[in-house]
């Protein structure tokens, strides 16, 4: 049996290949998509940090709503069909404390995750968002499983 | 008759749906304001198609059209005319210089924007990387007749002074991409400076222009991408462009951070500074302060 090839997932980028692979990121209020298809059994995964990309600069997967959009065109490209995509959604957590109300960006990029796939009906069968803790994940792409541990530490 | 409130309940119930009200109203102003910039920038972006044709026309088209035409020029030099062929040559090599690093800007911003680009560590000689760098930079600089100051530091002593962990194809483009513009934008017969400086864990990159300068108005838009200082289609010089944009993205890729000081007329200094990259384990940093939660993982 081939060894499962193992992928680091950095901030701002995504990742989508149609063979086996156990992605692996970190997050704080970082997010992470993960899109699977059980027809295909292929999987694709996105880590932004913030939600909305405002038109400054290049338009990159650092930002929710251009990751989740590329991370669907990723997916349909590998050939699986949207109608049978599943999503689950991690992270967003407030690993820095603040007093600034309205600087929850954890919480905004989970908004935008849940929002945009409500948008493209694709639904969401598992999630672990929130919290004041950063998450270690490994999502493996051909079962569309994925493992969670939480890490104390200063993530941005 | 169904009961009535108190007056306190009352009250509280107003209060509280007044407070809900208040807190929806300011999300709302603040989604408007968002909703006002994106628009601006959806404005832009419609006005951006035209000068991505004269961009390309710019950056590519031209310099082709430069190509072809002296090549075809020195086809037909006559074999008494051979020194004529040195310095069309010469042109072409400069003509496809521009080529080359434009060409590598357009395919790096390609990866960005696909979320398809990685760090990729390793141990540099920086100093034989700017070395490298400001030597391809020679014939643009001879061109100009411009002078080149280079000077490098470190606060490490030995034979390790200079080696730095960083992701070095990356740190060639950055600093290739300020060069450009330190060169593009000098008057003939200026000085160009490169100062580097490693401190502890740290690498600072300097270049600095006596030439054109930056007005802080449009400093602050210059990170945009196709964006440039003077909008004309007709400038003389080109334009900022795409280069800085795609230097803002790598230099945040890397945890870096970048600075312009500048005034109109009076040149324009940047100034990036890089942590040095921890060694990867298992393709991504881990250090002792890590604590993991229980052994087990969750599974979703």
């Amino acid at each position: 049996m081939d060894e499962i090839k193992q992928h680091y997932l950095y901030p701002a980028a995504l990742f989508a290949e149609g063979t086996p692979h156990v992605v692996s990121t970190i997050l704080g209020s970082c997010v992470a998509v993960c899109l699977f298809d059980p027809k295909t059994n292929k999987g694709g995964i996105n880590h932004y940090m913030l939600p909305l990309w405002n038109g400054q600069g290049l338009a990159s997967p650092k930002y929710g709503n251009i990751a989740i959009e590329r991370l669907i065109e990723r997916m349909l490209a590998l050939g699986c069909s949207k109608s049978n995509l599943q999503a689950k959604v991690f992270g967003g957590g407030e690993v820095i404390e603040t007093n600034i109300s309205n600087f929850q960006i954890g919480d905004r990029n989970i908004k935008i995750a849940i929002e945009m796939l409500q948008e493209h009906k694709i639904p969401i069968v598992a999630k672990s968002v929130g919290g004041k803790l950063g998450r270690k994940i490994e999502f493996i792409t051909h079962t569309g499983e994925v493992r969670q541990k939480y890490i104390q530490k200063q993530l941005i | 008759m169904p009961d009535q409130l108190t007056d306190d309940e009352l009250i509280h119930e107003l209060k509280r749906r007044f407070e809900l009200n208040k807190k929806s109203l300011k999300e709302l102003k603040e989604l408007n304001a968002e909703l006002k910039v994106v628009n601006k920038k959806l404005e832009e972006s419609e006005a951006l198609k035209t000068h991505f044709i004269s961009n390309i026309t710019n950056e590519i088209i031209n310099p082709f059209t430069s190509i072809i035409g002296l090549s075809k020029a020195i086809l037909s030099v006559d074999k008494e005319n051979w020194k004529k062929v040195i310095s069309m040559v010469a042109l072409i090599h400069s003509e496809a210089f521009n080529l080359d690093f434009q060409l590598r800007n357009i395919f790096v911003a390609a990866k960005i924007e696909a979320g398809d680009i990685y760090p990729e560590i390793l141990r540099v000689d920086v100093k034989n990387l700017l070395e490298s760098i400001i030597e391809s930079f020679k014939f643009e600089m001879r061109k100009k007749k411009l002078n080149i100051q280079f000077t490098i530091d470190s606060d490490i002593e030995g034979e390790q002074a200079y080696i730095f962990k960083t992701d070095p194809e990356k740190l060639k483009l950055i600093i290739a991409n300020l060069m450009s513009n330190a060169v593009n934008f000098s008057f003939e017969g200026g000085m160009v400076e490169i100062e580097a400086i490693r401190k502890g864990r740290t690498l600072s990159v300097i270049v600095r222009d006596h030439g054109i300068g930056i007005s802080k108005e449009n400093q602050k838009i210059i990170f945009d991408r196709f964006k440039r200082v003077d909008s004309g289609i007709n400038s003389l010089n080109r334009g900022h462009g795409l280069g800085l944009s795609i230097n803002k993205a790598i230099i945040d890729m890397l945890n870096g951070k970048i600075a312009i000081e500048s005034e109109l007329g009076k040149g324009a200094c940047f100034t990036i500074s890089i942590p040095e990259s921890e060694e990867p384990i298992e393709g991504f940093a881990s250090d002792a302060n890590e604590m993991f939660f229980d052994s087990e993982s969750e599974v979703f």
